[in-house]
């Protein structure tokens, strides 16, 4: 639970005018669910871009088990094991819930132009053995066994998420980005994604490491390891959740906006 | 009925994987291929001619519905690709001394490796710029370099002849309309096949990806740049494929053959077929050619009084598909495919309305 399995050193980046990203500096260990929070435009989605790969950083290092991502295309930063869900739902609206996930497992599937076009025997049995992987790992895990032939566009915005995750998941990450994946969700749904969440980084065969983003105050406190408060392009605190909560600055900034009253939702 | 009525359920992945779920699919699939095989028994000379023409037209508009419906990416040059197929394969046979199957593989090959090139941009642009790029597949190839340079190798102008007889298969001459048709219709189900099973794999779901959100696509691993080159050249290698299946049926190849009006006329075709589908390609090219035959039929008569009508065919034909087109955009803009679509879901309800 100590060794870094990503290390953030001095990012920075402006769009225009607007400093996103003023010099912030993070090490999330393996194993951990580490928060972001911030208020709107904080530039915690602009971090998570720059450490997917989105957007390439002015300044600073972005490390990840040691090696260097500068120039490090996203996709081949999905081949190192960086997975992520998106704050404005990123779906192909066009393609099943299953065709999502099945995208999800690209990185692991061998079929080329000639296997595909064939569909011969090594062709088939790919694509039944992670369609068994995928009904047993992603679809049951994630409750969505009635949806899988619905198109996603046609589904509700809270099921949309959960498709998102599933299709992260599918990755087999080492770490995952979750952009907001409660927003705009109810209470149960909420309390769902939370459970998952807590799934994907404790069971034994996920352990993935999270970066969460996420305004809803109780549940970053409830699942977090440790938490990092960024405003205006800068981190402004960092530490245990209740280290954050006591943090005056923290209030100021952020929590000052709810006068610090937060309710746990256990 | 049709498809899966709702009593079917899978027992393994496998069967939910295969493709003709149902007795019935698998009964009205044989249907279609002893149709097509049985054809020349019973049907005459022309219509075997329009056959050609509808399975000409399919294979053409195959690979712009990969780039274009699966992958999104738009193309304004395909005829640029099947004429390269075309001629390389005429060369091939006619210079080289190479059997017609292996110079038609060596046109699919180079129709498909020249379309990289033209793709190559797509890296960058999109949308409007990316019909500049394939238009200008269209000039380069065709007006430029076919006309200027390949038209002459030889020794002759414009055009290659091809008397009947110099293309073979196997010491098998393909000489007349019903084995030219016959050819045809065989690649053009191993091309549906193909691309069919390629839809169903990695490969074919990382086109859709790229098509339905290509940042999304590249954060979940594919390489877009890559993947979207992957579809140029298959779309260049199904070009070629109609190109090299074209020529046994021409008494010459010409660069008036591949003109820009046909790259935008199968475009037209899986627009009025519907985008992002293989059954769009079958209906879209069985629409237009047929309503191309039915105009000539009734231009005929009509030429006795106006004799300018035949002159002027051209403009007609143009000006009526312009209208096709203009008319499922604004009616039925998802094209034949999903009317048949919701044909057949209404036929699985029945008697059930709902
Ligand atoms: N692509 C872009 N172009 C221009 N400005 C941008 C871009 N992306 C982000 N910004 C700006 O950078 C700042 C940080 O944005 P960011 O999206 O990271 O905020 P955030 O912390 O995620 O906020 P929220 O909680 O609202 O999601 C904002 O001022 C935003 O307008
Ligand atoms: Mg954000």
């Amino acid at each position: 639970m100590s060794e870094p399995l990503l290390t953030v050193e001095d990012l920075h980046l402006a769009f225009g005018g607007v400093r996103a990203l003023r010099g912030v500096g993070l090490e999330v260990r393996r194993g951990e669910i580490f928060s972001l929070i911030g208020p709107n435009g904080a530039g915690k989605t602009v971090l998570l871009n720059c450490v997917n790969g989105l957007y390439p950083p002015e300044r600073g290092r972005i490390l990840f088990e040691g090696r260097d991502l500068d120039g490090v295309k996203p996709y081949r930063r999905a081949a190192l094991g960086i997975s992520r869900t998106f704050q404005k739902i990123e779906l192909f609206s066009g393609m099943t819930v299953l065709d999502n996930i099945r995208l999800g497992r690209h990185l692991h599937l061998r079929t080329g132009l000639l296997t595909g076009a064939l569909y011969t025997g090594p062709a088939a049995r790919e694509e039944i053995a992670h369609r068994e992987f995928i009904e047993r790992e992603i679809i049951d895990f994630l409750e969505m066994t009635h949806l899988r032939d619905k198109v996603v566009g046609m589904l509700p915005y809270g099921l949309q998420k959960r498709v998102e995750l599933g299709r992260a998941l599918a990755l087999n990450p080492k770490l995952l980005l979750l952009d907001e994946p409660m927003a705009g969700l109810n209470l149960e749904e909420v309390e769902d994604i939370a459970r998952f969440i807590l799934d994907i980084n404790e069971e034994e065969r996920w352990r993935v490491t999270c970066i969460l983003v996420e305004h809803d105050m109780g549940v970053v406190m409830d699942i977090s390891h440790r938490v990092a408060v960024l405003n205006f392009g800068e981190k402004i605190a960092e530490g245990t959740p209740e280290e954050v909560q006591a943090e005056p600055l923290v209030h100021q900034a952020y929590l000052g906006e709810e006068q610090g009253e937060y309710t746990s939702r256990r | 009925m049709t498809y899966r009525s709702s009593g079917v359920y899978h027992q393994t992945y496998a069967a939910s994987h295969a493709w003709w779920q149902t007795n019935f699919v698998r009964a009205k699939m044989a249907l279609l291929v002893l149709f097509v095989a049985t054809l020349p028994l019973y049907a005459n000379l022309y219509v075997i001619s329009v056959a050609n023409i509808v399975l000409y037209t399919m294979l053409s508009a195959l690979g712009v519905q990969l780039l274009t419906g699966y992958c999104g990416q738009i193309t304004l040059g395909h005829a640029a690709f099947i004429a390269v197929g075309a001629y390389v394969t005429a060369m091939g046979v006619l210079f080289w001394g190479l059997p017609y199957p292996l110079a038609a593989l060596l046109g699919c090959l180079l129709a498909g490796l020249w379309s990289v090139v033209f793709g190559l941009p797509s890296a960058r642009i999109k949308g409007f710029y990316q019909i500049m790029t394939t238009m200008a597949a269209q000039f380069i190839t065709v007006d430029f370099i076919i006309t200027h340079y390949v038209s002459r190798v030889g020794g002759r102008e414009h055009y290659f002849s091809l008397p009947p007889g110099t293309i073979t298969i196997g010491g098998w001459p393909v000489d007349s309309e019903v084995k030219v048709y016959y050819l045809a219709a065989v690649l053009t189900f191993v091309c549906f096949a193909a691309l069919a099973n390629l839809l169903r794999t990695k490969v074919g779901r990382a086109w859709i990806a790229i098509r339905d959100n290509d940042i999304a696509a590249e954060a979940m691993g594919v390489n877009v740049v890559a993947y979207k080159l992957l579809a140029f050249f298959a779309a260049g290698v199904l070009a070629g494929v109609a190109g090299a299946v074209w020529i046994p049926s021409l008494y010459f190849v010409s660069p008036e053959h591949f003109q820009l009006s046909w790259s935008v006329w199968i475009v037209g075709v899986i627009l009025i077929g519907g985008v992002g589908s293989l059954h769009g390609v079958a209906f879209g090219a069985i629409f237009v050619t047929v309503i191309l035959e039915l105009l000539k039929l009734a231009v005929i008569p009509l030429a006795e009084f106006y004799p300018a009508l035949t002159e002027r065919f051209l403009y007609l034909k143009e000006a009526a598909f312009g209208l096709a087109i203009v008319l499922f955009l604004l009616y039925e803009p998802r094209g034949l495919a999903y009317r048949w679509q919701q044909l057949k879901n209404y036929f699985n309800l029945w008697p059930y309305a709902y």
